[in-house]
């Protein structure tokens, strides 16, 4: 898997784990499943984005940028269509691109030169 | 009857290389290795200074010359001496002493890393069938820019008793006996109080029976580099713990995002959330 | 202190580099046993009188007594035999014979309840000092002999030239020498090279003539030039 794929799986992966710890807050327990779905794909995109990113520019404290750069504007976008909870949504969320944009930056592509 | 003083002055007179025929004029003396003195010449051809070593027997000699290393000291030239001693010039090492310069270097992956070099040439000397047999602090000098150099080949079995392997009493020796001595010397090096890891591949390296040591030089070094590397230890088997908190500093950057986003949301659930 | 005597010293060398002053001393032979004895007795007479001056503070007359006594119970004990070439060198075991002699001498302990307790002389060991006296002993001994070598040879100058230099307590430089006696300094050079080299010879030849073996041998030469 190269770095694309492995950031955006990484990204979906933990936007899982964000998504079921909202379980911890009582008052949007009911939506558990819609949130954790959201966040899902909130994660993978963000991933992508820190992925093909990865794929262009060597750097892990860049990637790691982007990627929270991105997942802090997805959340946004999320956080506004709740029109609400945007701490909460986007704190975590912008650490979660930042994981997804190391792990990017980490994984090593197999190049084969000819 | 002589005087102490005078008394001491023939000794050194005595003992002085008449180098005379010869395009070296000794200096002065610097040093007594294992099986000779060592001293301080000009060398009026070349215009350099070198060190002159004078032995008892010629035995290091022909050891040194088969042996191109830059961590083994350069023999340029060799010779006999009117009175029959046999002497050879070699590169005059400027530096220091290992024991001196690890005085100086407190931070333990840089020791860690100088002791590596001691390995390699010691390695390659063994590659050659060559065992040095009196590895010491006192037979390795760091040069001014960092490149370590063993000296004192090829002690006809009379090591230091400090750092002589067991078996070398009974003279048997192979590679595994400087091992040992290495050993010796990593324990100096790391100190009391040095990680669980450290101290097991000292152990493994000081094993009374040489079977159970690391093979050479290069698999002793190899330990080193991973625990450097925040790598298993192959002399070490490690708990769980341990494992865990290897992995911790081996990616210190993944530890750091997970733990602060772990906080963030923790500061979500319980501070916003209210 | 007294004037030191002149018993043993340079004219005794052991002649025959084959057999060890040592092991001829142990020999059965009695004809080979006696010229042993006599080399190894002229070799250490010096050292041990002065060790027994030295360490235990006698006066010339009482350290001549013992040292006497000593090499004539240790021929009539046979000391030389006892020696064991395994255990240490042969310097070491005469002067642990010598200490066990001194202790149980009747005349020395009457004369120890005369001077009172034994004293440690500067901190060093009975065995550094014995070693010292012994260096100081061949030393001598063959600075003599190196100066009848050299005037037998014709090379007066070149003895003057080293007594004046390594024999002096406080030398001058090469220059000065040169000039004193009207020669380069590069002559000063080379009469002093060529006059070590024959003294480091001799030093040699004589801690060959009382060791065992190579390796006791390459041990005290090595003592010895330290």
């Amino acid at each position: 898997m190269g770095k694309f794929w492995f950031a955006v799986v990484v990204g979906a992966a933990l936007g899982v784990v964000d998504g079921l710890t909202s379980w911890f807050t009582p008052a949007v327990r009911a939506q558990l499943a819609g949130i954790v779905v959201g966040s899902t794909f909130k994660g993978a995109i963000a991933g992508a984005i820190a992925g093909w990113f990865a794929k262009k520019v060597n750097s892990v404290p860049l990637g790691i940028l982007v990627g929270l750069i991105a997942g802090l504007l997805l959340a946004w976008g999320v956080a506004a269509m709740q029109h609400g909870y945007y701490f909460e949504i986007m704190l975590p969320g912008s650490l979660v691109g930042a994981i997804a944009g190391y792990a990017g930056q980490k994984r090593q592509d197999v190049r084969i030169s000819s | 009857m002589i005087s102490d003083k005078v008394l001491a002055r023939l000794k050194t007179a005595a003992e002085l290389p008449d180098l005379s025929g010869t395009r070296y004029r000794i200096v002065e003396q610097i040093g007594r290795g294992g099986m000779g003195v060592v001293y301080l010449a000009d060398d009026v051809e070349l215009g350099r200074s070198v060190a002159i070593k004078v032995l008892d027997d010629a035995q290091e000699a022909r050891v040194l010359a088969g042996l191109e290393h830059p961590g083994i000291v350069p023999v340029h030239d060799a010779g006999v001496l009117p009175d029959g001693r046999r002497y050879y010039a070699m590169k005059l090492v400027r530096g220091a002493r290992l024991d001196v310069v690890l005085e100086k270097t407190p931070h333990l992956p840089d020791r860690l890393r100088i002791f590596q070099k001691i390995c390699e040439p010691v390695a390659f000397a063994h590659s050659r069938g060559v065992v040095h047999r009196d590895l010491k602090p006192s037979n390795i000098m760091v040069g001014e820019f960092g490149e370590v150099l063993v000296l004192d080949w090829g002690a006809p079995g009379v090591g230091t008793p400090q750092f002589m392997a067991p078996e070398q009493a009974s003279g048997e020796v192979d590679g595994r006996a400087d091992v040992f001595a290495l050993g010796k010397i990593l324990e100096i090096v790391i100190g009391i109080n040095a990680a669980k890891p450290l101290a097991s591949i000292c152990r493994r390296a000081m094993e009374s029976d040489p079977a159970r040591r690391y093979a050479g030089p290069l698999e002793l070094s190899a330990d080193i580099a991973a625990w450097l590397d925040h790598m298993p230890v192959s002399a070490h088997r490690e708990s769980v713990g341990e494992r865990l908190v290897r992995f911790g500093s081996r990616n210190r950057t993944l530890l750091a995002l997970l733990v602060a986003y772990l906080i963030l949301r923790l500061i979500v659930i319980f501070w916003l959330g209210r | 202190m007294d004037a030191d005597t002149q018993i043993g010293g340079a004219n005794a060398r052991f002649p025959d580099t084959h057999l060890s002053a040592i092991s001829a001393a142990a020999s059965d032979d009695a004809a080979r046993r006696r010229p042993g004895q006599e080399a190894l007795i002229a070799a250490y007479w010096k050292p041990v009188y002065r060790y027994i001056r030295i360490r235990w503070r006698c006066s010339n007359e009482d350290a001549k007594d013992l040292t006497q006594g000593f090499f004539t119970a240790a021929i009539e004990k046979g000391f030389f035999e006892a020696y064991d070439a395994r255990k240490g060198t042969f310097r070491t075991f005469l002067r642990v014979c010598l200490d066990r002699f001194l202790s149980n001498s009747r005349k020395f302990a009457s004369r120890q309840k005369r001077s009172g307790e034994l004293i440690e002389v500067d901190g060093d060991s009975p065995e550094r000092i014995f070693e010292r006296e012994w260096t100081r002993s061949v030393f001598e001994d063959a600075v003599v002999e190196l100066r009848a070598n050299f005037q037998k040879r014709g090379r007066g100058l070149a003895f003057a030239v080293f007594e004046r230099y390594d024999l002096a307590e406080s030398p001058e430089s090469y220059d000065h020498l040169a000039s004193e006696f009207g020669i380069s300094p590069a002559a000063v050079t080379n009469y002093l090279a060529s006059a070590r080299r024959e003294l480091r010879k001799l030093v040699l030849e004589r801690v060959r003539g009382v060791t065992s073996g190579d390796r006791e041998f390459r041990c005290e030469a090595r003592a010895i030039l330290k």
